[in-house]
């Protein structure tokens, strides 16, 4: 029996959760962000991580929050995707898991077409229901036009 | 001088006499030395003067008839138990031999004691408490007039003065005296003002004593100074609870600094466990990482992971202590408000005990005044 380890973070109410090997690393967020011209509007700006500057996105902007303000439990959630280094900023990361794969339902190809593939399935814990974010599709969704 | 034949004219004249002379008389015939006729007014007598009586060579009659001349003489009641002047004329036989006398006693009265039974009970009645009148001659009681409320049943007609009696006194010292005297000679407090009464010689006779009862005044001060030193007590009694309000007020003060310094203290451990909260944060985010890193090392990285969810545990745990403690520090804050709160209300209660005996410290200052002035007229009634 497979399984895989997710980082859970929150959005708003909703907790969502990305593959673990898509994370590097979880830091506050920023004190200095760049701003950069011309960038759509979830693009935050670029901050120096140890020597490498990379994109901060504000992920509820780009998924259309209305609610978008922080608290003193936003983070920022540092992602590998390919090689290419970028933050989100996130409600709180509250765990690490790990789940069985028969745990996670597939969304049917209607339902997942309608938000571009950004959701790959939901895992049920107990109660929880945890949104599962495909990390293959969000380099190309954030970082391209 | 008398003619031996006018006796009986004498006699006649005397008889109808008698009775026409104010304040009385009487008058005796003496034969040699015997009293061989008498008659006395209704109203005074002698008792001497009765027939049979002999008479001694040192009196008046037996004088005037050795001298063969009229004698007048004033004789002190020592002698016939009353004050009487003595008239004699002798009687002179055909050959102007002195064979007796007619002998006259006319009592010797001052003009108060003459009065004394017309004026005394009129002024007797005229005390609020009644009073008693006397007069006294130079060894005893000689009249008395009691009032309706007050009478002296010790002090009798006939009463032999005592040098402790205010009367001898005035007798001896001839100086008129007024003394109050308390409640343990005759029983209740005694205001007695008593005067010395001359004859036309200036010579004391007699004295005018009145007695009036000083219960009503004496009461009256002994109240007012159970008055005064109530008051004084109540006074005393206030001064105490203004003082034990004044504590209770710096009390209260103290108590109101103690309760903002618990209030500062809640605060700080509010801060402190903000500052758990956070390293809470950090200390998850540590663990995070941990668990990051661990699952990108793969196998190797496992045992790393285990370390890295104990220590999220932990920090979960430390970060679960903080809403707690906040919830104590909430109710120590209600708490202390709520005592804060209460002894605010005991200081206005203070503060309002602390007036209210002020308040009554000035009235009881009033009545205290109030009774000194009742004390003072009660002194002079």
């Amino acid at each position: 029996m497979s399984s895989i380890e997710l980082v859970v973070f929150k959005l708003g109410e909703e907790e969502y959760g990305i593959e673990i090997g898509f994370a590097q690393e979880i830091i506050r967020i920023p004190k200095r962000i760049t701003k950069m011209p011309d960038m759509p509007s979830y693009i935050e700006g670029v901050t120096d991580l140890r020597g490498r500057v990379i994109p901060i996105i504000d992920l509820k902007i780009k998924f259309g929050f209305e609610q978008t303000e922080r608290s003193v439990d936003s983070r920022l959630l540092i992602l590998d995707l390919e090689n290419s280094l970028l933050g989100i900023i996130v409600d709180d990361v509250s765990e690490v898991i790990k789940i069985e794969e028969q745990a996670i339902e597939r969304l049917s190809g209607e339902i997942s077409g309608l938000n571009s593939n950004r959701i790959q399935g939901i895992a049920r814990i107990n109660e929880r229901l945890i949104l599962l974010l495909n990390g293959l599709k969000m380099k190309s969704e954030l970082l391209m036009k | 001088m008398i003619a031996l034949e006018g006796i009986e004219s004498c006699k006649t004249l005397a008889e109808f006499l008698a009775n026409l002379i104010p304040g009385g008389v009487v008058f005796g015939l003496v034969d040699k030395n015997e009293f061989v006729w008498v008659k006395a007014s209704d109203t005074f007598t002698i008792d001497f003067f009765t027939v049979g009586n002999k008479l001694s060579d040192d009196t008046t009659t037996m004088c005037a008839i050795h001298e063969k001349k009229v004698l007048t003489q004033d004789i002190p009641r020592t002698v016939y138990g009353k004050r009487v002047s003595i008239v004699s004329i002798p009687v002179i036989d055909d050959n102007s031999e002195a064979v007796g006398a007619l002998t006259i006693a006319l009592p010797k009265l001052h003009p108060v004691a003459a009065a004394f039974e017309d004026f005394a009970p009129i002024l007797a009645e005229m005390f609020h408490e009644g009073a008693f009148l006397y007069m006294s001659d130079l060894t005893k009681i000689a009249y008395t007039q009691p009032s309706e409320k007050f009478d002296m049943p010790s002090i009798p007609v006939g009463y032999e003065l005592d040098k402790t009696d205010i009367a001898y006194r005035v007798i001896h010292s001839k100086q008129p005296i007024i003394e109050e005297i308390d409640a343990s000679r005759y029983g209740e407090p005694l205001n007695i003002a008593n005067y010395p009464l001359y004859d036309d010689n200036e010579n004391i006779v007699a004295t005018l004593g009145i007695v009036t009862p000083k219960k009503t005044a004496v009461t009256l001060r002994e109240m007012s100074g159970n008055l005064e030193s109530s008051l004084e007590g109540i006074a005393a009694a206030i001064q105490q609870l203004a003082t034990s309000a004044t504590v209770i007020h710096s009390n209260e003060e103290i108590l109101n600094s103690d309760i903002n310094e618990i209030i500062n203290i809640s605060e700080q451990i509010n801060e402190i466990s903000a500052f758990i909260k956070e390293i809470a944060d950090e200390t998850k985010m540590l663990g995070l990482n941990a668990a990051i890193e661990a699952a990108r090392a793969g196998d190797a990285g496992r045992g790393f992971g285990v370390v890295a969810e104990e220590i999220r545990k932990l920090s979960a745990q430390s970060k679960s202590t903080v809403p707690k403690i906040k919830q104590l520090t909430d109710i120590i804050k209600q708490k202390v408000s709520e005592a804060s709160e209460k002894s605010t209300r005991s200081l206005d209660a203070s503060q309002g005990q602390a007036a209210a005996s002020e308040e009554i410290t000035a009235s009881i200052e009033e009545i205290t005044s109030m009774s000194g002035e009742l004390s003072n007229i009660a002194k002079t009634l």
